[in-house]
């Protein structure tokens, strides 16, 4: 069964990344949409900022992780793709946080960018074992391992994110 | 196929294998009709144009100011082709010449040296 859907986005996957730690804490959803709507209005002017003020969100970011989800119109999403590369900063509470943005997966939906964000952090837990420094840490990672999966299963949705994934002729 | 020649007077008519640039013969209409500006001035304010309405991209988008006449202050611009609709709807939006209303008049557009 095809859901009707009235209009289509892309979900960007992207992380933050910031040379201390600690400044991801500063960060929330506002100020991140912020950030994306300044740099989009500075690179591709009133144009940008119009295509930015309607359907534009941040619609997910994990503060300990730096993920962000941001959902932007399919119709235009490539455009306003191009500007996160020309993000320097982020202001948050009165702080000015250098940072970069890195785009890691682009989405039908959120359901595909939860999966592919499983199984990224499954491969950056993979990567870390070797490099543990005693065998607690390696037992904690392992139990980590073992934990990720995506609730709700994988099977149910398929169509959907088939419908949704469908780029235009471009 | 074209369109009929209305009572607008407009025509237009679609070559799918053109030049790759675009020529567009446009007027500078100015509220004070006595103001004079040279070629640098208008290069530079048709650049402003393209900056607000189309951001850094716009204001770097390469286009070239064939002809100026400083009396009719008339201009032939050549842009490349993809860049034919963000030149001509930053013109369309350009409202304002140092504090004056001003309005850019396009008399033609063709794939081929005016």
């Amino acid at each position: 069964m095809v859901p009707h859907i009235l209009s289509f986005a892309r979900y960007l996957l992207c992380e933050v990344n910031v040379s201390d730690m600690n400044d991801l804490f500063l960060l929330n959803d506002q100020a991140v949409a912020a950030a994306v709507k300044a740099a989009v209005a500075r690179i591709h002017g009133d144009y940008g900022a119009a295509l930015c003020s309607i359907r534009f969100q941040v619609k997910y970011l994990n503060a300990h992780t730096g993920i962000v989800f941001l959902r932007f119109p399919k119709s235009c999403y490539k455009l306003l793709w191009s500007a996160l590369p020309f993000i320097t900063h982020i202001n948050s509470r009165g702080q000015k946080i250098p940072c970069f943005l890195n785009c890691l997966h682009v989405g039908g939906t959120i359901r595909t960018c939860q999966k592919f964000l499983i199984r990224y952090n499954t491969q950056q837990l993979h990567r870390m074992l070797p490099k543990c420094k005693n065998e607690g840490e390696k037992q904690q990672i392992r139990q980590a391992i073992l934990g990720c999966f995506i609730p709700g299963g994988n099977k149910e949705a398929c169509e959907d994110d088939i419908e949704c994934e469908e780029d235009e002729g471009e | 196929g074209p369109d009929p020649i209305g009572s607008s007077g407009f025509h237009r008519t679609v070559l799918k294998n053109g030049s790759p640039y675009c020529y567009m013969k446009v007027c500078l209409v100015l509220q004070d009709q006595e103001t004079r500006l040279n070629a640098v001035e208008l290069k530079s304010l048709i650049i402003t144009g393209l900056k607000d309405l189309h951001g850094e991209v716009g204001a770097a988008l390469p286009f070239d100011v064939l002809k100026f006449d400083e009396g009719s202050l008339t201009a032939v611009l050549r842009v490349c082709s993809g860049g034919l609709v963000k030149l001509w709807s930053s013109l369309t939006l350009q409202g304002y010449y140092q504090s004056q209303a001003c309005a850019f008049r396009v008399l033609q557009v063709s794939r081929f040296n005016l």
